[in-house]
């Protein structure tokens, strides 16, 4: 039996290795090759390390646009899963809390947040009507939606758990519907709510499709956007497209790694009672 | 200060009627318990009147005022809840002080009403704690200081012991009973204890299937039980009750004899053999098996020197018999 787990850590370490470490050494590698160097796309020592040219070409390219593409990502990011978790919290907490007959219907559009694709054709169509086409705070709110659903569900299992006599002693204690739930209901929130966080904040800053779609333009670029910056039809310069690569990393990794824990703890409570 | 009457409450659940009409009257400084079985409607009664449940039809005064459609902060009510319902992510202070800070009132007098309450309840020290770092019982005692606090007309106890053990139970209870004499505030208590009825009460409400079945002191429900139900559900061991055929001997329905009301004497009617016997120090509680009646269940004193399987032979003490049905 011992030796069979032995094995089996062995083997699942291993894995873990080639699926998440291996590739991350290759663009590390690559990173710090010279231009022709890395257009070989081979796992070999660099001959000469660049490491730290590539970096400051990558930051200077087309005039400084990666820092506009930070500054752009941070503020979709920040705003979106702001008012993921402010509206999650709220319909989780209605869904939870007040039965009536309104609730299937609505957990019915919840549900088919997550289960219908989004189209992307009517999507700009719509966004054009209402002028908010090629615009942040457009595609904050698109974010938002997209989000929203995973949002409402995580915390209307997470309000489960809360006993419904702290929404009554409170009542009893005088507070109105909107204080029991920013005074009692949302402080107690907090592990669900790092979960929120870090997951759709992860979400949001990874994502590539939805910006190329919705928010062209130069001024808009978001950080996976400025892939592009270093790979075209007829050019592409493959160290400092992953030096990029490695530069819109790097920001998820350390939330993920630092709230890690968390999320765990957030996901899984309302799991069990206890 | 408050007196709280309560004509003609009903509520239904859906199509289900559950408190069938309730007429009650809660003197001032009264301390009224609600007892009876689980699911008898006595949780759902006070939380009518406290208002966080809605009655279907029926008035609530309390002072003289309708306070049927008010919310439970107009109602000037506070209430203890069986799970203490202390707010997880503050201290004991502020779990004490929280309804005065919704009311806004200035920081110092908060501080010096919250301390006011602390002294009373012996919390001075555990005012920085969070409520999970304290134990049942000062958990307990932290609910009741929310309760007092805001110096309500009317206070609302619902279970507030059935999360502790024995002894401390019986603790609260002295520290509860000290508590309304120094307030003399109108309490209203649930719980399905009838030691804590019996102990605690100025008055019992005695209620069975959303319905009041006898109101009255302690001794008045022990004394003059108006139907076996209630016979049955106050003191402790319960009454021996008995129908059917031993009934019709005795002319009635239901022959009720509480066990303390048997005495154990050579020249004794009743013949038995005893099957178990519960020693409890001060006394003994005989378990029998009688001729005629069946199960019986007989107190006697401590020193009693009962077997089991002994022949006995036992007496009613006169006067303290009860026939109910008709006499």
């Amino acid at each position: 039996m011992k030796r069979r787990q032995y094995v089996i850590g062995i083997t699942a370490l291993a894995a873990t290795f080639v699926i998440f470490v291996l590739p991350f050494i290759f663009i590390l590698l690559n990173a710090s090759k010279t231009s022709q160097d890395s257009a070989a796309l081979d796992f070999s020592l660099p001959d000469r390390w660049v490491f730290f040219e590539n970096l400051i070409a990558v930051v200077q390219a087309r005039d400084y646009i990666l820092l506009l593409a930070y500054w752009n990502s941070t503020l979709i990011t920040v705003c979106s899963v702001a008012l993921m978790v402010i509206f999650g919290a709220m319909v989780g907490y209605i869904l939870q809390r007040r039965k009536s007959g309104w609730n299937t219907v609505i957990f019915g559009f919840v549900l088919a947040g997550l289960i219908i694709p989004p189209a992307v054709v009517p999507t700009i169509w719509l966004l054009q009507q209402i002028g908010l086409f090629k615009t942040i705070h457009g595609m904050i709110l698109i974010q938002c939606a997209y989000g929203l659903s995973f949002s409402i569900l995580l915390f209307r299992q997470f309000i489960g758990t809360i006993p419904r006599d702290l929404d009554e002693a409170a009542r009893i204690d005088g507070a109105s519907p909107l204080q029991i739930f920013f005074r009692v209901i949302l402080p107690l929130l907090k592990p669900v709510t790092v979960t929120v966080i870090v997951v759709q904040s992860i979400t949001v800053f990874n994502d590539f499709t939805h910006p190329l779609y919705y928010l062209p333009g130069r001024e808009n670029v978001t950080v996976q956007l400025t892939l592009y910056n270093f790979q075209s039809q007829f050019v592409s310069q493959m160290n400092l497209l992953f030096m990029n690569i490695l530069l819109v990393t790097i920001p998820p990794l350390i939330v993920f790694l630092f709230f890690n824990r968390q999320i765990v703890a957030g996901m899984t409570a309302g799991a069990v009672k206890g | 200060m408050a007196r709280v009457e309560l004509h003609d409450i009903r509520k239904s659940f859906g199509k289900v009627e559950v408190i069938h009409g309730i007429d009650l009257t809660i003197e001032d400084g009264e301390f009224c318990v609600f007892v009876g079985p689980s699911g008898c409607g006595k949780s759902t009664l006070l939380r009518i009147i406290s208002g966080l449940e809605e009655q279907t039809s029926g008035r609530i005064e309390i002072d003289g005022r309708d306070v049927g459609n008010l919310e439970p902060v107009e109602r000037d009510i506070a209430m203890v809840f069986q799970s203490y319902a202390l707010y997880p992510h503050l201290t004991v202070g502020e779990n004490i002080g929280f309804g005065l800070s919704l009311a806004r009132k200035p920081k110092a007098e908060i501080a010096e009403a919250v301390n006011r309450v602390a002294e009373t309840l012996q919390l001075g020290h555990l005012l920085d704690r969070r409520p999970k770092e304290l134990s049942g019982g000062q958990r307990q005692r932290v609910a009741i200081g929310r309760a007092i606090v805001r110096d309500p007309k009317v206070f609302l106890f619902d279970e507030p012991l059935s999360n502790l053990d024995a002894a401390l139970r019986s603790q609260m209870r002295i520290e509860l009973t000290d508590l309304h004499a120094q307030l003399g505030s109108t309490m209203i208590y649930v719980t399905h204890d009838q030691v804590e009825a019996m102990t605690m009460a100025d008055k019992i409400v005695v209620l069975k299937d959303g319905a009041i079945e006898q109101v009255g002191t302690p001794m008045e429900l022990y004394d003059k039980p108006a139907t076996p139900f209630v016979a049955g559900f106050i003191g402790s061991p319960k009454m021996n009750l008995f129908n059917g055929e031993v009934a019709a001997q005795k002319g009635c329905e239901v022959y009720g004899i509480r066990p303390e009301h048997i005495r154990l004497t050579d020249d004794g009617d009743w013949h038995g053999r005893v099957r178990l016997v519960e020693r409890l120090g001060a006394d003994t509680i005989v378990h029998a098996e009688m001729e005629t009646f069946g199960p019986m269940i007989i107190r006697t004193d401590g020193q009693s020197e009962l077997r089991e399987g002994r022949e006995i032979r036992a007496a009613p003490m006169p006067e303290r018999e009860f026939r109910f049905g008709k006499s």
